[in-house]
């Protein structure tokens, strides 16, 4: 059976918003809207999954991610945005008007060299807004993975923004390295 | 006095709005006590502002049509399912301007739009079919025809990029590679709505809209002509549609609208005379704003003396940019 309308009618609604994501995962519009075309693709295909009772965006969100990860695996190659690609990609894709294009420039270069690890949750939380236990569940790790990712992805930002780091973007930790990391909210006295 | 020293995960997860009441409070305090700390994390917070920022134009951009009809399951051949579509609503010559500009020179020329059409086609190069269609005069006017009556119905996507956005002339120019300028027609009443990136044959073309009070619109269909193709202003009336074109060196244009000949002459005029005197956009990304300025004169001054219709000398009450532009 096909999946229901009142579920297509969700799916349509959630589009600006997986596009968003993706978008601001792959830098590139026409990428970006193949990422939301297999997002939605593997939705219908397992609307059955969705349990109504969740919010629906995180879980799109989720088959987002996996999807995006499955594109990396099969094109393993490196995605580097220098500011330029970035200008045309905003240009094509058009910024609010108003903000300050320059700091929104910095601010895109700089996540895209972020490692998906760290790009995946920041956006998230920052981009679309999710609080950390609804990005645990859409990435499917612990709150506490979530919060020292969050963190170590805003310090390596900050780095690549106040310029400390060089070309090869050997700003952050090693991945897998957020096992090590403690429980929410310590504090150290 | 031992103060609290807070990990910089707890400070990250405070900028985020997680922790208790209690806690965050906690942290609050602990900031306004310690004026470094607080610098890193309102740099931290700022950084969530701005990617924020970055990305909140998106989720306002219209849904790609392709991804709605993924999820409506409509995913057909898109010129069918447009064929399909208008059936009832296009007159014949529309509909045959829509396959044949894609398919057959010989349906459009020969032996659907007359005598009128074919003596234009003769002006054309001898090329191969598909050619001539995507290259002569005749096949971008019917494209910017089709692209007419295909965009202005639509209530709310009818643009791709509001006319608000101030990049929208530098992206558009850079995409087909033409100088587009944002004409202003207020003085017939018209606002610009926006503009839109299309398909034209091989290449790019762009679509401007107007609109008025009465929500009326017009078109303005640009594109990178042919070398050597110039022209004066000619008028083509289609059932109620009537379009101004005429060729200049670097830019085609086509105004297209239901209204009465001697408005849409107006514009064509007006526009005509502000690509003569409006800067165009710099074809280079815009390090800085002077090779905007720069690239204004000499693309289009060259028809003034073919061009029977309009005035010769270009008016000086043009604004220099319009304000919609903004």
């Amino acid at each position: 059976m096909d999946a229901p309308p009142v579920f297509r009618q969700r799916l349509l609604d959630a589009i600006p918003r997986l596009r968003r994501y993706s978008r601001s995962l792959t830098h590139e519009t026409s990428e970006a809207d193949d990422l939301t075309q297999q997002t939605l693709e593997r939705a219908l295909a397992h609307w059955r999954q969705f349990d109504p009772e969740r919010d629906m965006l995180v879980w799109l969100l989720s088959i987002a991610h996996n999807a995006f990860l499955d594109g990396r695996r099969r094109d393993a190659r490196m995605q580097f945005s220098d500011p330029s690609d970035l200008l045309r990609t905003m240009d094509a894709e058009g910024g609010s008007p108003g903000a300050d294009v320059g700091l929104r420039l910095d601010l895109m270069a700089a996540l895209a060299r972020l490692s998906p690890d760290q790009r995946e949750p920041l956006v998230l939380v920052c981009v679309e807004q999710l609080s950390y236990a609804e990005v645990a569940e859409a990435l499917r790790i612990p709150i506490g993975t979530v919060m020292s990712r969050v963190c170590r992805a805003r310090q390596a930002l900050r780095r690549h923004l106040d310029g400390s780091v060089t070309e090869d973007g050997s700003a952050g930790t090693p991945r897998g390295a957020e096992g090590r990391e403690g429980p929410p909210l310590r504090r150290v006295v | 006095m031992n103060a609290p020293r807070y990990s910089d995960e707890a400070l990250s997860a405070w900028v985020d709005g997680e922790g208790s009441a209690s806690e965050r409070a906690e942290i609050a305090a602990w900031l306004r006590a310690h004026p470094d700390e607080a610098a890193r994390v309102q740099g931290w917070a700022r950084d969530r502002e701005g990617l924020h920022a970055a990305y909140a134009g998106v989720v306002d951009e219209p849904v790609p049509a392709h991804l709605a009809a993924v999820v409506r399951g409509t995913r057909a051949a898109p010129l069918a399912r447009l064929v399909q579509w208008d059936r009832t609503r296009w007159s014949g010559w529309r509909l045959a301007a829509a396959v044949g500009s894609v398919f057959l020179l010989g349906a459009v020329v020969g032996g659907v739009l007359g005598s009128q059409w074919a003596e234009r086609a003769s002006l054309a190069r001898a090329r191969t079919a598909a050619v001539a269609v995507a290259t002569a005069p005749q096949g971008w006017l019917q494209r910017a025809a089709f692209a007419h009556s295909v965009y202005t119905p639509e209530p709310r996507h009818a643009v791709e990029v509001r006319a608000q956005e101030e990049h929208l002339a530098r992206w558009l120019t850079r995409r087909i590679e033409a100088p587009v300028k944002l004409f202003d027609l207020r003085a017939m009443g018209f606002e610009l709505v926006g503009g839109r990136l299309l398909p034209d044959g091989p290449g790019k073309s762009a679509q401007l809209m107007y609109q008025n009070a009465d929500g009326k619109r017009v078109t303005v269909y640009l594109r990178k002509p042919e070398p050597g193709t110039d022209t004066a202003f000619r008028y083509e009336q289609q059932g109620k549609l009537g379009m101004f074109y005429w060729i200049e060196e670097k830019t085609g244009f086509a105004l297209v609208g239901e209204l009465p000949k001697e408005r849409l002459l107006a514009m064509a005029k007006s526009i005509y005379d502000q690509d003569a005197t409006l800067p165009a956009p710099s074809l280079t990304p815009p390090a800085g704003a002077s090779a905007a300025a720069s690239a204004g004169a000499g693309t289009s001054s060259a028809a003034a003396t073919v061009v029977p219709a309009a005035p010769t000398a270009p008016t000086s009450t043009v604004a220099p940019a319009p304000a919609a532009s903004r």
